[in-house]
């Protein structure tokens, strides 16, 4: 007896657990299936454009980041004029920087929130093809074609997936092509040539070194360099050298130049390699960087706080703007230049329209409404300037056409809204102008290349499931020997280089190339980047 | 009375033994405490300092920079410690009531299902749902997102406490006591109450303990659940300053963000300080019970 209940016991515990598991899996295959169930809705619209607003919405809209302290008070403004205009409220919710990843795609299983930010970073190529989405082709032709306009065909077509369209990417192109980021004021000081190839960096470190020996040179680790490009962060030098199509080549150590992507070759098995390999052994060599940079944690401060004359990863006009600040808040009399390396290699192209967009929600209940929100929030000036700065006069002022904060309460972008950045009537900061100058010298490079203004490599989405166990074996290798081999730390480079190609082509560095290079054709193939 | 006389009978070998005792002792405590101090002296020193001279016991150029960036927004660091002591002590005052009925009622033999019961408490801590469908369940199902309730109720009962706490119960409380009770006419509510609860000191301490700093610790739950910074606890809060400035940093590779006033050194230092103040305060009290308590759990279990 006693027996029999236990098991019967066991099997319905059993069974629980099985239906546990497998909730995770029934969710997204209702996700699925009311894709086209939602995007047969517009097409019924299409014909009654007048939509009806007789029905109040609320919407949530979730965004990444913290919360400013003044969100009640900006929403509430906000929300005056949507329910005047669309009667419809927003509720902005706020993913915090804490295990985000996985918290935006709970949120979208969940189908808590109508209207999400979306970006490259968050896997939206992925989510957009499992049907996490709602398909905006007929939105846009019905109630969104102001901001079909704004946004423009060929950014659309960038946020597409198989055909459909499924984010609104925001219309303010930004540069954040890495480059070199070094100190000039000891440059002039000690009247040394500005670092615009190697020789000049190496020159520049030289010089430095020569006249002040204690001086640091670089504040280098292996933080900036974590993916399958590139395992040292002094690495990052070699872009100055080679037009790349993405920054420190593609992914297994193959390449493509920018004006020709889908002609693929081989870096990591070339001479130019070994050479550079050389030249990295060099510097390590002559002390630019710690013997112990392998094991070092990143300094974030090194540069404002002198320990380092140039940083090399990582880098940003957008950064170089913060350490201009940061260098004048510390009043040395230092100053911070900047190059990035596509103004040399005239390889250089602005982000890609997937960095910073907005989406529907599929399950979201009124997507019309949620279009029509988004569209104002977008064109409408008023409300696309309550959104991203907040009250005028409480939170910020505009003083000869430059926004200047007046609270702390509700900074510049308060609700993180990148995704809503109109570069037509953003208002710049104090610091944008410098800024423009650099995204303007970088605009006239751009439009000579072969593909002005596209960044080719950002659109892609690699899926490695078939080589997972490979790529992290490759990933493992590049750890333990390419590291030691960009940082300079062997003692004889050929071997090292030889070394290094047995052990990655062991680890099954072909079938990942092999992978690659097929999604990647395919992809230059589908968008025509020949 | 004749201690002066114990001490004397202690021999040569007896004395090395104990030098050799207060001397590992001594080291092992200095080990414990040396990485707080370093927290605290780093909490109070200049961050550039830090950066160009590295850590030390005693703080240099001291200034209280960090502790003002801490507390630049004092409300919502007060708003995080009093929800954090809302869900601690309403957590540990459920939790333990809950906790404390459950094993009484598995540990007595007259109630016939006991063994199944613990078996379905115990098989929880094995297989789970996971974590998406817990998600749901909350979020959709409940509706609670955003509430108090889904961030302080899911930690209420642990499997394992509940068998620490059935194993004391059982070994602190002789069924002799409970059935001579019973034969003077007490019921169950008076058996538990007057005659079991009194003797549980040690397990209620030690499972109290155990609630308390598992509901203080907690940073999880509230960030799954909180739409806002109302229902944030103070771990989280804390450890969600030390997220944005990563996220930051790593976003502004490719994005157009600021990352001026980012915590720095320092500041996180003093985050460790001021999140595990209270709990350094709390901690002596209890241990005495936790000690006694966890070996009686674990001796018989």
């Amino acid at each position: 007896m006693k027996r029999k209940i236990l098991s019967i016991l066991l099997a319905t515990c059993l069974t629980a657990g099985l239906v546990g598991c497998g909730g995770g899996n029934s969710v997204s295959v209702s996700v699925t299936e009311e894709v086209s169930a939602s995007t047969e809705t517009p097409a019924s619209t299409e014909e009654a454009k007048e939509l009806d607003l007789s029905e109040r919405v609320d919407l949530v809209f979730y965004v990444m980041g913290e919360a400013p302290q003044d969100e009640e008070l900006v929403e509430d403004e906000i929300n005056k004029i949507l329910l005047d205009k669309f009667n419809a409220t927003v509720d902005m919710q706020f993913s915090t920087w804490t295990e985000f990843q996985q918290k935006y795609t709970q949120e979208i299983t969940s189908q808590g929130a109508d209207l999400i930010y979306i970006a490259n970073w968050l896997s939206f190529g992925q989510l957009a093809q499992s049907g996490a989405f709602v398909a905006l082709d007929d939105l846009l032709n019905t109630v969104g074609t102001e901001v079909r306009d704004l946004v423009g065909e060929n950014a659309l077509n960038m946020c597409s997936v198989n055909g459909s369209v499924y984010a609104v990417p925001n219309t303010w192109a930004e540069y954040t092509s890495n480059g070199i980021k070094y100190r000039e004021d000891l440059r002039a000081k000690y009247d040394l040539p500005v670092p615009n190839s190697l020789e000049n960096m190496e020159a520049y470190f030289d010089g430095i070194m020569a006249n002040d020996p204690s001086q640091g040179i670089l504040t280098v680790t292996t933080e900036e360099s974590t993916g399958l490009q590139t395992a040292f962060d002094a690495a990052w030098v070699l872009n100055i050298k080679y037009p790349w199509v993405a920054t420190n080549g593609l992914p297994y150590g193959l390449a493509a130049n920018y004006d020709t992507p889908s002609d693929v070759y081989d870096y990591w098995f070339s001479d130019d390699f070994v050479e550079d390999m050389k030249m990295l052994k060099r510097w390590a060599d002559k002390g630019y960087w710690s013997r112990s940079a392998l094991s070092d944690t990143n300094k974030s401060d090194a540069y404002k706080t002198g320990l380092c004359v140039a940083e090399v990863a990582g880098q940003n006009p957008n950064k170089q703007i913060t350490a201009i600040q940061e260098l004048e808040e510390g009043g040395e009399g230092w100053e911070s230049e900047y190059i990035a390396y596509g103004e040399v290699t005239k390889a250089i192209y602005p982000g890609h329209a997937t960095q910073n967009g907005t989406a529907i929600v599929n399950g979201c209940k009124n997507p019309e409404r949620a279009m029509l929100v988004l569209q104002a929030f977008l064109c409408d000036e008023e409300l696309n300037h309550l959104i991203s700065y907040g009250i005028k006069g409480t939170h910020y002022d505009v003083v000869d056409g430059i926004y200047e904060n007046l609270s702390d309460t509700f900074p510049y972008e308060g609700f993180n809204t990148w995704n809503l950045r109109n570069g037509d009537t953003k208002l710049p900061q104090k610091t944008d102008v410098k800024l423009q100058e650099y995204f303007d010298k970088y605009d006239a490079i751009a439009k000579t290349t072969k593909f002005p203004n596209v960044n080719i490599y950002d659109g892609f989405a690699e899926n490695y499931e078939d080589y997972t166990a490979e790529r992290q074996a490759v990933s493992n290798v590049m750890r333990t020997y390419l590291a030691p081999l960009q940082a300079g730390l062997v003692d004889d480079v050929d071997a090292a280089v030889e070394e290094f190609r047995t052990k990655v082509k062991d680890a099954g560095l072909d079938t990942c190339r092999e992978g690659f290079e097929k999604q990647w054709a395919a992809y230059c193939d589908a968008y025509g980047y020949k | 009375m004749d201690n002066t006389k114990k001490k004397v009978k202690i021999g040569a070998a007896g004395h090395a033994m104990n030098a050799i005792a207060f001397i590992l002792l001594t080291l092992g405590s200095v080990i414990c405490v040396l990485p707080f101090i370093i927290i605290v002296s780093g909490s109070f020193t200049d961050n550039t300092t830090i950066l160009r001279e590295g850590y030390s016991l005693l703080p240099r150029n001291i200034t209280l920079s960090a502790y003002r960036t801490i507390f630049k927004a004092p409300q919502d660091i007060f708003q995080a410690y009093k929800m954090t002591f809302i869900y601690t002590i309403l957590g540990t005052g459920i939790g333990l009531m809950v906790i404390t009925m459950t094993s009484y009622v598995i540990s007595r033999n007259e109630f016939k299902y006991r063994n199944q019961v613990s078996f379905l408490i115990y098989f929880t801590s094995i297989f789970g749902g996971g974590m998406l469908p817990w998600y749901l369940m909350y979020a959709n199902v409940l509706g609670m997102k955003g509430k108090m309730f889904p961030i302080w109720f899911p930690a209420l009962m642990s499997p394992f406490l509940v068998i620490l706490m059935r194993t004391f119960i059982k070994g602190s409380v002789p069924d002799a006591i409970t059935e001579s009770a019973k034969i003077d006419g007490a019921g169950h509510v008076t058996i538990f109450s007057r005659i079991v609860l009194p003797v549980l000191g040690p397990g209620l301490a030690t499972v109290g303990l155990f609630l308390a700093l598992g509901y203080w610790n907690d940073w999880y739950r509230a960030s799954m659940f909180s739409v806002n910074s109302k229902t944030w606890t103070l771990q989280f809060y804390l450890y969600d300053l030390l997220n944005a400035s990563t996220a930051i940093k790593q976003m502004s590779q490719n994005s157009s963000i600021s990352t001026k006033d980012l915590p720095t050194e320092s500041v996180k230092m003093a985050m460790a300080v001021v999140a595990t103040g209270p709990v350094l305060l709390f901690y002596p009290f209890v241990q005495k019970y936790f000690v006694s308590g966890i070996t009686v759990g674990a001796v018989k279990g």
